[in-house]
């Protein structure tokens, strides 16, 4: 009896321990066909120092390229749970969003911190390839490809994944006494920094951005007029009459507490083109029409080239819906003119006659995004087309 | 094998009796969530004479007349209760991009000319059309939105997003604003006593008093993506037009929300850029359409 007692225990014993035991033969026997030495740098992802390939991958067969077990994004989050849950919040770096870990990590060892795949930079400035790598005056940490000093890499509360506000961010290195010497006779408490100061590099010295509002070359009082000095939209549009034309449309881009509708999307007094411009169209758009352009990127069927809103967009004022440039054709055969001439009927003869109003590209696609091919609003198969042609 | 051939059957009729009740709960509720049907709408019957981009629509109590702002062809359409079609203002094509309406007690029209920057007068007797330029503290205004009750005409100020009260002689009374929301208000409704203003871009709306202090204010949620016009109806629940999605977000008095309703499209009772939203006084939900250049009457 006892014997038998004694046999039970050892036999859960040894099950129990082999259960507990890590796997570690697993990478060994990996490593009998695989490099041992491709797996070394300074730093080495958990799973491959203890051996335990097992983890993301699977020996024999697997769904995944790389005999992965999960597509790359599932994978990483099965291990690193609370990443998964912090990238969903606020505004999500696009690779992150998309799933793409490897955009910037290497899955098995580096010699950088967080297994970066090559260096920082090299890894931001592989997308961000319109970005020079050096200005005539660089701001040091980017010269140093240190963009982790200002950016956040994963996910952050505004656009530019700044770490803080501007301004707070400038002073966290930028001094109260230095800032005051710098800016001797300033008019204002000093602030909004990058009214003048393109954070990265610039042409001119302090970094000051490249091209100089005219009335600011000549001085403030071209535009900061009368005891507040605040300059409405009113004052932008003494010069700029052709936009006052532009904003008084049915629809505008005419809004701002701030009492100056032009400054919602331009710099006052500095810019890094002539439109001065406060950064890249997406950039500047997505602000207030966030939703439009998640709705864009779940979209399985959307235009290419989002970025340039202005190429179908008026970013001042229109008289056509979702302020267009044009009606829903003239819009699209700018580029697409083969279409603009063989088509379904289209054009201010052809009108829906459940509506009356023009039929248009717009009628049957949507650029903005649909679950449909070329962008239809319904399958092309059928079921577009029974939306006018019921008949059929 | 009798007693077995029972209990089969005693079996299949509480399956079919559970479904029956299962199905009959999911109809319920699917009309619980949208009493509302469509009516009729108000659009030319004449398709080459369509509206194109109307904005705005006034109701007239007193008359029982709709009036259509069809900004896309710079005319007014009026339609009874019924939906015909009554009369078609042009003012002598001198109306520039006009975008919203009132009627006063005058029997003159009160209209937002975006075109002119200008809030101007139609008086129909006189046949003449008098253009307005709205100041406040010597600040241009660039009207957006119109509503008129007892003598005070509301203004919302575009450039601002904040609603401003103006005399008979167009004389700046009151400012009601949302203090440092980042985009200011895109539409609002009076209603009672109160101003019932929305915030686009923080998705929010204020209640304010007369004097212009904020009473409460109502957070939408994620229940509406490009919410652009209000609407309270006769029990207080808050009806809130979303542009892009084409639906109509329904909340109770406390802001809760409860149901969804509308789609986007082109067919009869579907929306496309849709733009305004307002209550007749008979309680009938109207819903001016923008892309389809009508306005969709519904009722419960």
């Amino acid at each position: 009896m006892k014997r038998k007692w004694l046999g039970t225990f050892l036999s859960s014993f040894v099950v129990i321990m082999l259960m507990l035991m890590p796997p570690a033969q697993a990478g060994n026997v990996c490593f009998k066909c695989h490099k041992r030495a491709n797996f070394k740098a300074r730093v080495v992802h958990k799973p491959v120092s203890d051996g335990r390939c097992d983890v993301c991958h699977s020996p024999h067969v697997a769904k995944y390229k790389g005999l992965l077990r999960e597509q790359t994004a599932a994978l990483c989050y099965s291990c690193h749970r609370r990443e998964a849950a912090l990238f969903r919040k606020g505004v999500v770096h696009e690779p992150v969003y998309q799933g793409k870990c490897l955009s910037c990590h290497v899955p098995h060892a580096s010699d950088q911190k967080g297994l970066i795949k090559k260096t920082l930079a090299d890894d931001c400035f592989g997308c961000h390839k319109g970005m020079p790598r050096k200005f005539k005056h660089t701001h040091k940490p980017y010269s140093q490809g240190r963009c982790i000093v200002c950016h956040r890499p994963h996910h952050g509360d505004n656009q530019q994944l700044l770490t803080k506000g501007p301004d707070a961010l400038c002073r966290s290195c930028h001094g109260e006494a230095a800032l005051k010497r710098v800016h001797r006779d300033y008019p204002v408490p000093i602030g909004g920094c990058l009214s003048c100061h393109n954070p990265h590099g610039s042409n001119r010295r302090a970094l000051i951005r490249n091209v100089l509002h005219s009335p600011y070359k000549k001085g403030c009082s071209g535009c900061h007029k009368g005891k507040s000095g605040i300059v409405t939209t009113e004052v932008c549009f003494g010069c700029h009459g052709p936009v006052k034309k532009e904003m008084l449309r049915t629809h505008s881009h005419l809004t701002s507490r701030t009492g100056n509708s032009c400054m919602n999307c331009h710099f006052p007094h500095t810019g890094d083109a002539k439109t001065l411009l406060r950064g890249n169209q997406g950039q500047i758009c997505r602000t207030c029409h966030q939703g439009t352009f998640e709705r864009y990127k779940e979209s399985p069927s959307r235009h290419p080239d989002i970025d340039h809103c202005t190429s179908c967009h008026e970013p001042h004022g229109s008289r056509h819906l979702a302020m267009l440039k044009g009606n829903g054709n003239d819009v699209c055969i700018r580029c697409h003119e083969d279409q603009g001439k063989f088509t379904h009927p289209v054009g201010p003869n052809v009108l829906d006659p459940r509506t009356g109003q023009m039929v248009t590209c717009s009628t049957c696609h949507n650029p903005m995004g649909t679950r449909f091919k070329y962008q239809l609003i319904r399958d092309g198969k059928k079921d577009l087309c029974i939306l006018c042609h019921q008949a059929y | 094998m009798k007693q077995n051939m029972d209990k089969a059957m005693r079996l299949k009729l509480i399956i079919s009796a559970l479904l029956f009740l299962l199905l009959s709960l999911d109809a319920g509720q699917s009309l619980a969530r949208s009493p509302w049907q469509w009516n009729l709408a108000l659009k030319q019957t004449k398709i080459r004479d369509a509206m194109v981009m109307p904005t705005a629509l006034f109701i007239d109590r007193e008359k029982g007349h709709y009036y259509v702002v069809d900004s896309g062809k710079n005319r007014l359409l009026s339609f009874d209760r019924t939906g015909k079609l009554l009369h078609i203002l042009t003012a002598g094509k001198a109306l520039d991009i006009p975008f919203d309406m009132v009627r006063t007690g005058d029997g003159g029209l009160w209209v937002v000319e975006k075109g002119k920057n200008s809030l101007s007068y139609i008086d129909l007797k006189a046949r003449k059309v008098t253009p307005h330029t709205l100041y406040y503290n010597g600040e241009l205004i660039f009207p957006d939105r119109i509503e008129y009750v007892q003598g005070i005409l509301y203004v919302l100020d575009k450039a601002s997003g904040d609603i401003i009260s103006y005399d008979m002689s167009l004389r700046p009374i009151g400012r009601f604003s949302c203090g440092k929301c980042p985009g200011g208000f895109v539409d609002f409704k009076l209603y009672g006593n109160s101003i019932w203003a929305l915030d686009l871009l923080q998705k929010m709306i204020y209640v304010f008093d007369p004097k212009g202090d904020i009473n409460k204010t109502i957070p939408l949620g994620k229940e509406v993506s490009f919410p652009v016009s209000v609407a309270v109806g006769p029990s207080g629940y808050i009806y809130i037009l979303d542009r892009h999605q084409g639906t109509v977000a329904v909340y109770d008095r406390n802001g809760g929300f409860k149901y969804h309703f509308l789609s986007a499209g082109i067919a009869q009772g579907q929306l496309y850029f849709p733009i305004e939203i307002r209550f007749d006084p008979w309680g009938r939900l109207c819903v001016v359409d923008e892309g389809n250049g009508r306005v969709e009457v519904f009722s419960r």
